[in-house]
């Protein structure tokens, strides 16, 4: 083929290349997207999380179009390799996400794996599952003294309203 | 007389005779060769050979390369590097390790973290939680490929489902629900 500058130089270009040509990166992230329609958190190398995430918005947004349309369903069953995850996507994950609009997943960072190459990696996971939280939740302490404080500070303004 | 000084000639000869013929055999016989003999151009700058035929001059200009041609051009460095040299290029800003300031506690556990990545031991935490969750998962739906199409919801000890979890398949885990997991 004809060798080019433009083949040798990649100033700009976004595309991430995974695996061995186009189709084998195809297949890497649809064995990915059925693990996580599966187990619904996972955790992977950040560059394949990171990828998976946009197809797995995508097929979010061809499921709620209902399993009676015929490109849904191609959609569907082209990327899910197990076929019992079919019927969860349409029942489950897509009345799930009615109200939402984008944003179904959510991307965490985690430590680097422990193995000899150190990757760097990521964990994927669909909103609304039943595990317990990535980022843990803050809860107010109401008896810790500043906020007594403040709740009598309130209280007192809320009687000279009052008077 | 004169055939005894032949005869004892004769003798001397043969035994001579026989004793090369033994070295030889032997192997150990080293007539004057040189020590090492090498193919290739002379060491020795040469005249050009005489006038010849030109069909001769045509053969021998072009012959093969010998093998001690490429080491007399290969890169070689000509001076020792000196110590500052080396130094210099040791210890470059761009070969130094690089200070990180962006490590800092988590306020969850106290482990130390890095600012946009999840604390090691609060993510470990979560892991065996959810993997056993998964092992009760497995343990329900009892083989592969058995995804059920309703939500799952976790329950601990000596909790009910609320309304909104009632068409939802239970997953009881045996032991009261951790801090940090709350509903």
């Amino acid at each position: 083929m004809r060798l080019t500058l433009h083949m040798l130089i990649s100033h700009g270009r976004v595309a991430r290349k995974m695996g061995l040509n186009p189709q084998s990166r195809i297949n890497m992230l649809r064995n990915i997207l059925t693990g996580l329609v599966r187990h619904e958190r996972i955790e992977t190398v950040r560059a394949r999380a990171d990828e998976v995430r946009f197809y797995a918005e995508k097929l979010i947004d061809y499921a709620k179009k209902g399993d009676t349309d015929e490109k849904a369903m191609k959609m569907a069953t082209f990327w899910l390799t197990e076929k019992d995850l079919v019927p969860k996507l349409f029942k489950v994950l897509a009345p799930r996400f009615e109200t939402h609009t984008n944003g179904y997943t959510r991307m965490a960072r985690i430590p680097n794996r422990e193995n000899l190459d150190r990757a760097k990696m990521a964990v994927l996971e669909y909103k609304g599952n039943p595990f317990p939280p990535l980022y843990p939740v803050k809860k107010e302490n109401q008896l810790t003294l500043i906020n007594q404080l403040l709740k009598g500070y309130k209280e007192e303004k809320a009687r000279q309203m009052l008077n | 007389m004169m055939n005894l000084a032949a005869l004892v000639h004769n003798l001397r000869c043969s035994l001579l005779h026989i004793e090369s013929r033994l070295l030889q055999a032997a192997g150990l016989d080293r007539q004057l060769a040189p020590a090492l003999a090498v193919n290739g151009p002379g060491l020795l700058p040469q005249l050009p050979p005489p006038v010849e035929d030109e069909m001769d001059e045509q053969q021998s200009l072009e012959q093969p390369p010998g093998i001690l041609d490429g080491i007399l051009w290969m890169a070689v460095p000509k001076k020792r590097r000196t110590i500052e040299i080396n130094r210099t290029r040791r210890r470059a800003d761009a070969k130094l390790l690089k200070v990180k300031n962006n490590i800092e506690p988590c306020p969850e556990c106290g482990h130390l973290k890095q600012k946009h990545i999840l604390c090691g031991f609060c993510y470990a935490k979560v892991c065996r939680e959810t993997s056993l969750i998964r092992q009760q998962i497995n343990a329900m739906e009892g083989g592969p490929l058995r995804a059920p199409t309703t939500e799952t919801v976790v329950l601990y000890d000596g909790e009910t489902p609320n309304e909104q979890d009632k068409d939802k398949r239970i997953v009881e885990r045996g032991r009261k629900r951790p801090a940090w997991f709350s509903q």
